[in-house]
């Protein structure tokens, strides 16, 4: 892995009510780290500690225990996040200021006087398709134009570090295209991406690492190809199949499905000979034989319902 | 640049504050009000304008006395209210992810109360010349104490507040900002009834509290030349720097509470 941008090393956080015996664990000695210039997803169930790990990468709370380094410093070191951008689940604004001035104001914040940055706000703001709005309080954008606004002051003064909570949430189809696009740049760029999200085929579409976690522990953590390659279960296209095989096929557990291009069967690895063997011996003709890939939302539902542990 | 960026973001703040800006203009029909008797007292003309002259003083009076005390409320909701909406609203959080110290954060925020009573000392120091004016009186008092006074007891009152907030919910932050300015009233050596506690308890409150009639600008604010309090300036630096040593106190102990504060949303 490349050297780690974030790292958690048994980090526990509990929250704990003043003058009350009643105490939360958010975090239980969660440990992962994302690499630089890797797109890494955060992912798991409503309430699973998300938003808390972020928090405390943020130097927004503080851990009860265990170390978290960002970019080699502790979290809300200002050396780091001169390098960070970040957006926060339900992003709030000052909704008296207009866009370029909010903007103005966070480049003010990062100490940036450059012209040069003032001068690129125009073309940020058409990059997260708020060109036009400028004029317009942000007391009156829409949900949408308020996500990509924090998106836009997020990609302020170019990060090499992206921390982004719900990137998508708030966005139709058409400006979640954008928004993965934009996060599909900035990858090819080298920056490195730390984010949430609950829309798991789009985060499929951009990540090269998987952090799952799931009421304050961790479940699993690692590289997207390797989780979605199950390896147990195989694919076998046949031209057409008798109904005395599919029987047999759906009596060992197999998946038939139907197409206009021929027979799909899914059946676990061990029996893809058995299974060959029969068609041929049928008569049918077998097309091809592939593992099968799960998607991501296949292996996170599993490991949330089994509740796995191990990175 | 930061704190000045964070300053005059929460000056501007105050100023689209729908609570603030609603409590000022109730407060500023309140005022209108007490002015009608001043201008019917101004078109009054002979004796009769003569035996009106007293109950005026005093009105201009309670006027300026209610001016200034509005102002200590002000000062001290308006630094509760601007940390905890931060935090309450969540844009505290897109600030925080700036490189951006947490005292940074703080210090613009006082400086941004600092400019709003800046600008109601400048309101109140105009509205006493013309309320005095009305009266047909004039004010005997060098005006930059009219002007400085005021400004350093609402530098406490703020750092108090400020204090608190970072510890507790706004409200209570403001009502015990409010209970200690009583408090300081009662304890005063000149308070009524005088025995409020027993000696040396009250002697200790005394010097614990700030002492907000030292640094009251009434001492000062008299129309008649008679009754003028001449003070010297050794003195007047002497007890400003009291009071802007309590306000650095206290806005020293909001830092420190502060640094350790998890920015959450409740």
């Amino acid at each position: 892995m490349p050297a780690a941008a974030i790292e958690f090393q048994n980090v526990t956080k509990v929250y704990r009510r003043m003058f009350r015996e009643e105490q939360v664990t958010a975090l239980s000695c969660v440990s992962f780290e994302a690499g630089a210039g890797e797109v890494c997803a955060f992912l798991g169930p409503n309430g699973a500690g998300k938003t808390t790990s972020i928090g405390l990468l943020m130097g927004f709370h503080f851990a009860d225990s265990g170390e978290i380094r960002v970019l080699g410093c502790t979290p809300g070191d200002v050396r780091a996040k001169e390098k960070i951008g970040f957006l926060p689940e339900n992003f709030a604004f000052y909704k008296y200021l207009t866009a370029p001035k909010l903007l103005r104001f966070h480049l003010a914040l990062a100490g940036n006087r450059s012209a040069e940055a003032a001068a690129r706000i125009p073309e940020l703001l058409a990059k997260v398709r708020l060109a036009g709005y400028e004029e317009m309080k942000i007391g009156k954008y829409s949900r949408g134009m308020v996500q990509r606004l924090g998106l836009a002051q997020a990609f302020l003064g170019d990060p090499q570090l992206l921390i982004l909570d719900e990137p998508t949430s708030g966005l139709d189809p058409a400006g979640r295209k954008e928004i993965l696009e934009l996060l599909l740049a900035l990858k090819a760029q080298g920056k490195t991406v730390f984010l949430s999200s609950h829309i798991l085929p789009e985060v499929e579409q951009i990540c090269d690492r998987i952090v799952i976690i799931d009421r304050g522990r961790l479940l699993r953590a690692g590289r997207l190809q390797e989780m979605l390659s199950t390896g147990d279960r195989v694919e076998l296209v046949a031209d057409r199949i008798t109904e005395e095989i599919e029987q047999a096929a759906a009596a060992c557990g197999a998946v038939v499905e139907r197409g206009p291009h021929g027979v799909r069967i899914v059946l676990d690895a061990a029996r893809k000979r058995e299974m060959a063997e029969a068609l041929w011996n049928g008569g049918c003709d077998v097309v091809s034989i592939n593992p099968v890939k799960s998607s991501l939302e296949e292996v996170f539902l599993k490991v949330v319902e089994h509740g796995e542990g191990g990175a | 640049m930061k704190v000045r960026a964070i300053a005059l973001n929460t000056f501007a703040g105050f100023l689209r504050n729908k609570l603030i800006v609603l409590f000022l203009a109730v407060f500023v029909g309140i005022l209108l009000l007490f002015l009608t008797p001043l201008l019917a007292m101004k078109a009054m003309s002979g004796p009769a304008a003569a035996q009106m002259e007293s109950p005026v003083l005093t009105l201009v009076g309670a006027l300026m006395t209610m001016i200034s005390g509005f102002g200590s409320l002000l000062a001290a909701w308006s630094a509760a209210d601007t940390v905890a909406d931060e935090m309450k609203s969540g844009t505290i959080l897109a600030v925080m992810a700036r490189p951006v110290r947490r005292w940074e954060f703080l210090l613009g925020k006082y400086l941004g109360v600092q400019l709003l009573m800046a600008v109601y000392v400048l309101f109140m120091f105009g509205f006493s010349y013309l309320l005095t004016w009305i009266g047909g009186e004039r004010i005997q008092t060098t005006p930059w104490v009219l002007i400085a006074y005021p400004l350093v007891r609402y530098a406490i009152y703020s750092a108090i507040s400020m204090f608190l907030v970072t510890m507790m919910h706004p409200v209570m932050a403001f009502g015990l900002v409010l209970v200690t300015s009583i408090l300081t009233f009662m304890v005063s050596p000149g308070a009524r009834p005088p025995a409020f506690l027993p000696g040396p308890l009250r002697a200790i409150v005394y010097t614990l509290l700030p002492s907000t009639e030292l640094l009251s600008e009434s001492r000062f604010l008299t129309i008649t030349q008679t009754s003028l309090e001449k003070i010297t300036w050794d003195v007047h630096a002497i007890t400003l720097s009291y009071g802007l040593d309590y306000a650095l106190v206290c806005f020293l102990l909001a830092v420190w509470s502060f640094r350790r504060r998890s920015l959450s949303r409740d």
